[in-house]
C-alpha cells in the first residue's frame, strides 16, 4: 500500500527527471541553453491554463471552453490595443473577457446544474462565435510593437511568458495547498454531500474555480498572440487537449478530490521533453502521436486501478 | 417479538466449506475455517466488524477466491471462481446496499440478464408473464410496471429477492438486510426469509442485530478476527452468550452512565411549530443544556428531515428554530457551525467523509477559519490541534497524514465526532451514530455522548436502535408519519412506550 502511495505521489516527477536526464546524456542538442529555454519559454501558456485546469478538476468538474476563451481573449485584447494603444489597457481587457466568459460556465453549471463538460461544450460554440464577430472573421495584428513585449521581455535571460507562468503556477499552488479556498476544493470534490454538510458553500466554490480559470485561459491566448504578433478566429480545439494531457497524466483524478500542481506542471514537461526528445531524435511524428495516446491510456488505467484498489 | 417456531433441519447439506483461507494482503480476514449450510435452513453468521462474516458471505457468492482449501456442493467439490459461476449453482447475495437500476420497472429488473427471447428480440410479454409467476410461486408482490426508483427501500429488497428467486438460487446470503428498514419492515422480512427457507432455499444471514439472528436462525456461526469460533443451533445461544463469544470477553454495561439534568437549565434549542410539507408537521420541543435528547420513530417519519433543518441544511416552510435564546433566521449550514451546532450525519461515507483525504483535512475542514494567518492556513497549529482532538476522541491511527478510507468503520465514525469536537458545539446532532459500527467502538461512541452531556454540551440522539435510545437518553421524542407522538422522561422511556408511539399515526 506505501509502495503504491508513494508511486501515485511521486512517479511522475521519478519519470520526468530519469526521461531528463537520459535525453541529457544520450541526445544531442537536448542539454543546450537554448533548447531548454525554447521548451519552457513553449510550455508556458500550457502551466498557465493547466495549474487552474487542475483546480477546477479536483473541486470535480471539466471546462472544455479554455480553447475557445484562448482563442478569443487575445482577439478582444488587440482590439482594445487596436483602438488605444494601451497595452497595459489591453491585458486588463482581455482577461477580463476571460472572467465574464468563466463566470457565464459557472452560472451554467452552478446554476442550472448542467453537466460541466457538456455545459462548456455548449458554450465553446457560443465563444468561438464570439472570436469570429469581434475579429471581422480575420487574422488581428497589433498596432504598437509593445504587444510582442508582454511575452518576449527578457528577463534574467528568459523571457516573460516563462516567468509569467512561473508566477501563476506558484499562485495557483499557493491557493490549492494554503488556504481555506483550496481545502474546500479539494472537498468539493470528494464528496459533494459531505462538503455542504461541512458548511462549504459548494456552488460558490465552484463557480470560482470556473472564473479563475477562464481569466488564466484568457491570460495564456494572450501571451501567445504576444509571441505570434498575431491572433485569428477559429475552431481549435486542441489548446484544452493538451492542457488536459498534461493534467490527467500528472495524475489528478478525473473523479475530482485528488490531484496536485506541480504533478501537473511535471507531466507538462514530461510530455515536453517526450516531444522534444522525438524531434531532435527525428523520430516519425505518426509514432509520436501513437506513443503519447499510450501514455494518456497509462496514466489514466493507472488512476483508475488504484481507485479500485481502495474499495 | 416471539421467537418463532424453529428447530433443526435435519437435511443434507447444501454448500459445505474445508478449512478455507482468505488474506487481503496482510490482514487474514479468513482463517481456516470449516462450515456448512443445509439445505433450507436459516444460518446467520455474527461477529464483530472484520470478524470476517461479510467475507465469507463474499466466498460462498464468488467475489472473492479462495486462497486454500475446498468447497462442496451437493457433496461434489468445485470451485467458485466468479459471481457468475455463482449464479449458476443457485447462490445469490442480497446486498446492504441494494444494486437495481433505478430508473427501470420492477420487472426489467428482476429479469435483468434472464429476459425471455423469441429469435433475437426480447419478449416483454413473455418476460412479464414469468416475472409474475415467480411472484405467484412465492406469494410475494410487487406492482410489475412500478419504477424501481419510486418505491421505498423495503418494495426495493423485494425486488432483489424477487431477483434471486428469479435465477432459481437455492442460497440466498442476505447481508445486513435490515439495517436500512423501519422495524415493521423488518418483521415482514422476517416472515419472507421464513417462507423462503420452508420452501427449501438456505438462507445465510448477516446481521448486527443479534435478536434478529436468535429469532429467525436455525444455527449460527460465530466468527471473530477471522477465525471461526463455533457453529451452533440458535436455540441454545443468548444475546449474552452471542456478545461475549463476539468480543471474547465478558460484557459489560453498554452504555455509560448518564448524568441527570436539572429541570432548571438554560434552554439550548428551542423548537417551535416547525413544518415542512410531506416530511413533518407541527414540532414542537426544547433542549435543556447539557441534555441528551433521543430522537425515535420508524424510517420515513421524518426525523432526518427534522435533524437536518435544525442543522439549518434544509429550510423549514413553517415554524421558528431558536437556539441559545436566539432566532435563527436564515437556513444555511455555515451560520448554524458559527452559532455552536455540529452534525454526525447518517451515512459517514455518502455525507461525513472525504475517504481519499487525510484524518486532518477531514477533521478541521468545518473549522479551518480558527487557523487563518496572513501567510495561510497555519498548518502547525492545525496539526496540534487536530492530534488533541484526536487524542480526545479516542480515534486510534497511525498518523494523522493517513487517509481515512484505510480505518474501520468505527474509527471512521469517531472522525466524524472528532469533527464535532474541534467546534466545541453547544448542541451536536448525532444521526445513527453507531450504524454499522461492532460492539466495541459503539461502546466508546456512547462514552463520547456522554461525556459530551457531562461538560454542558446537549446532544440530539437520531437513532432506530430502541436500546440505544433507551440507554442514552434523558428524554425521549418519538416522530410517527412526521408528527410528534410522544415526549417520554424517566421510567417511561421503555421499548413498549417507544413503539406505541412510533406507531401512532400508521
Amino acid at each position: 500500500m506505501q509502495l503504491l502511495e508513494l508511486s501515485k505521489k511521486y512517479g511522475i516527477a521519478v519519470i520526468t527527471i530519469s526521461l531528463f536526464l537520459i535525453l541529457s546524456l544520450t541526445t544531442e542538442g537536448f542539454f543546450t541553453e537554448r533548447n531548454i529555454r525554447n521548451l519552457l519559454d513553449q510550455q508556458s501558456t500550457i502551466l498557465i491554463a493547466a495549474s487552474f485546469m487542475t483546480i477546477v478538476i479536483i473541486s470535480g468538474n471539466f471546462d472544455i471552453s479554455i480553447s475557445a476563451i484562448f482563442v478569443v481573449a487575445p482577439l478582444f485584447a488587440l482590439n482594445i490595443e487596436n483602438a488605444t494603444g494601451n497595452i497595459l489597457l489591453s491585458v486588463i481587457g482581455g482577461v477580463s473577457l476571460g472572467v465574464i466568459l468563466g463566470s457565464f460556465n459557472a452560472l451554467v453549471v452552478t446554476y442550472f446544474k448542467v453537466n460541466s463538460f457538456i455545459a462548456t461544450l455548449a458554450t465553446s460554440f457560443m465563444f468561438f462565435g464570439f472570436g469570429y464577430l469581434i475579429s471581422d472573421r480575420s487574422l488581428m495584428r497589433p498596432v504598437t510593437d509593445s504587444y510582442q513585449q508582454i511575452a518576449r521581455t527578457k528577463f534574467l535571460d528568459i523571457t516573460s511568458a516563462t516567468w509569467i507562468a512561473i508566477i501563476v503556477v506558484i499562485l495557483a499552488s499557493i491557493l490549492l495547498t494554503r488556504t481555506r479556498f483550496g481545502r474546500n476544493v479539494f472537498a468539493t470534490g470528494g464528496n459533494q454531500e459531505a462538503a455542504r454538510l461541512a458548511g462549504i458553500n459548494v456552488p460558490q466554490v465552484q463557480a470560482i474555480t470556473f472564473i479563475l480559470l477562464g481569466a488564466a485561459a484568457a491570460l495564456a491566448g494572450i501571451v501567445n498572440s504576444s509571441r505570434s504578433i498575431s491572433a485569428q478566429p477559429s475552431d481549435d480545439f486542441s489548446f484544452v487537449f493538451a492542457v488536459l494531457t498534461a493534467v490527467i497524466v500528472g495524475g489528478t483524478s478525473i473523479m475530482g478530490g485528488k490531484g496536485a500542481i506541480w504533478r501537473t506542471v511535471a507531466a507538462a514537461f514530461f510530455l515536453a521533453f517526450m516531444n522534444n526528445g522525438f524531434n531532435l531524435l527525428q523520430v516519425d511524428p505518426l509514432w509520436q502521436r501513437i506513443i503519447l495516446g499510450l501514455v494518456i491510456v497509462i496514466a489514466v488505467a493507472l488512476d483508475s486501478w488504484s481507485q479500485r484498489k481502495n474499495v | 417479538m416471539g421467537r418463532l417456531n424453529i428447530t433443526e433441519k435435519n437435511t443434507k447439506a447444501l454448500v459445505t466449506f474445508q478449512n478455507v483461507s482468505k488474506s487481503f494482503g496482510a490482514t487474514k480476514a479468513l482463517i481456516d475455517c470449516n462450515v456448512d449450510f443445509k439445505k433450507g435452513e436459516i444460518h446467520s453468521l455474527v461477529g464483530e466488524n472484520g470478524a470476517g462474516k461479510s467475507t465469507l458471505g463474499k466466498i460462498i457468492l464468488g467475489a472473492y477466491k479462495l486462497d486454500s482449501g475446498k468447497t462442496y456442493v451437493d457433496g461434489e467439490e468445485v470451485s467458485i471462481n466468479s459471481p457468475g459461476q455463482a449464479v449458476k449453482i443457485g447462490l445469490v447475495g442480497i446486498s446492504q446496499e441494494l444494486s437495481l437500476l433505478s430508473s427501470r420497472t420492477v420487472v426489467d429488473n428482476i429479469a435483468m440478464g434472464r429476459e425471455i427471447t423469441s429469435g433475437m428480440f426480447v419478449s416483454s410479454k413473455k418476460t412479464k408473464e414469468k416475472v409474475l409467476s415467480v411472484m405467484k410461486h412465492f406469494n410475494l408482490f410487487v406492482n410489475p410496471d412500478a419504477i424501481v426508483g419510486s418505491l421505498s427501500v423495503a418494495e426495493q429488497q423485494k425486488v432483489e429477492i424477487l431477483r434471486a428467486l428469479n435465477s432459481n438460487a437455492r442460497l440466498i446470503v442476505f447481508d445486513e438486510p435490515t439495517a436500512r428498514l423501519a422495524s415493521n419492515e423488518t418483521e415482514q422480512l422476517h416472515s419472507l426469509v421464513k417462507s423462503l427457507a420452508d420452501n427449501g432455499t438456505t438462507i445465510v444471514y448477516i446481521s448486527h442485530f443479534l435478536d434478529e439472528v436468535l429469532t429467525i436462525s436455525n444455527r449460527v456461526t460465530l466468527l471473530r478476527n477471522g477465525k471461526l469460533i463455533r457453529t451452533n443451533l440458535a436455540k441454545d445461544e443468548t444475546k449474552k452468550s452471542l456478545i461475549e463469544g463476539m468480543t471474547g470477553k465478558e460484557e459489560g454495561n453498554l452504555f455509560p452512565s448518564i448524568k441527570l439534568i436539572d429541570e432548571s437549565s438554560e434552554t439550548v434549542l428551542k423548537v417551535e411549530n416547525l413544518t415542512r410539507k410531506n416530511e413533518y408537521q407541527d414540532i414542537s420541543f426544547e433542549i435543556k443544556k447539557g441534555e441528551i435528547v433521543g430522537l425515535a420513530g420508524l424510517v420515513g417519519s421524518g426525523r432526518s428531515e427534522l435533524a437536518h433543518t435544525i442543522f439549518g441544511d434544509k429550510k423549514p416552510d413553517n415554524g421558528a428554530i431558536s437556539f441559545c435564546g436566539k432566532k435563527i433566521t436564515q437556513s444555511k449550514v455555515s451560520n448554524s457551525i458559527n452559532l455552536g451546532m455540529a452534525m454526525v450525519p447518517e451515512s459517514r461515507r455518502t455525507q461525513g467523509l472525504f475517504l481519499a483525504r487525510s484524518l486532518i483535512e477531514n477533521i478541521s475542514l468545518p473549522y479551518l477559519g480558527k487557523f487563518l494567518s496572513i501567510y495561510g492556513l497555519d498548518k502547525k497549529q492545525e496539526r496540534n490541534t487536530v492530534n488533541e482532538i484526536c487524542n480526545k476522541t479516542t480515534v486510534k491511527h497511525s498518523g494523522i497524514d493517513f487517509e481515512v478510507q484505510y480505518l474501520s468503520g468505527g474509527n471512521q465514525q469517531k472522525i466524524l465526532f472528532a469533527r464535532a469536537a474541534m467546534g466545541k458545539p453547544k448542541l451536536l446532532i448525532a444521526d445513527e451514530p453507531t450504524r454499522g459500527v461492532d460492539i466495541g467502538a459503539k461502546k466508546s461512541i456512547y462514552e463520547l455522548i456522554a461525556k459530551l452531556s457531562d461538560v454542558g454540551e446537549s446532544v440530539l440522539l437520531v437513532s432506530s436502535e430502541i436500546e440505544e435510545i433507551i440507554g442514552m437518553s434523558n428524554r425521549v421524542l418519538v416522530m410517527s408519519r412526521g408528527r410528534l407522538s410522544a415526549q417520554l422522561i424517566g421510567t417511561d422511556i421503555n421499548k413498549k412506550t417507544i413503539m406505541e408511539a412510533a406507531f401512532k399515526y400508521n
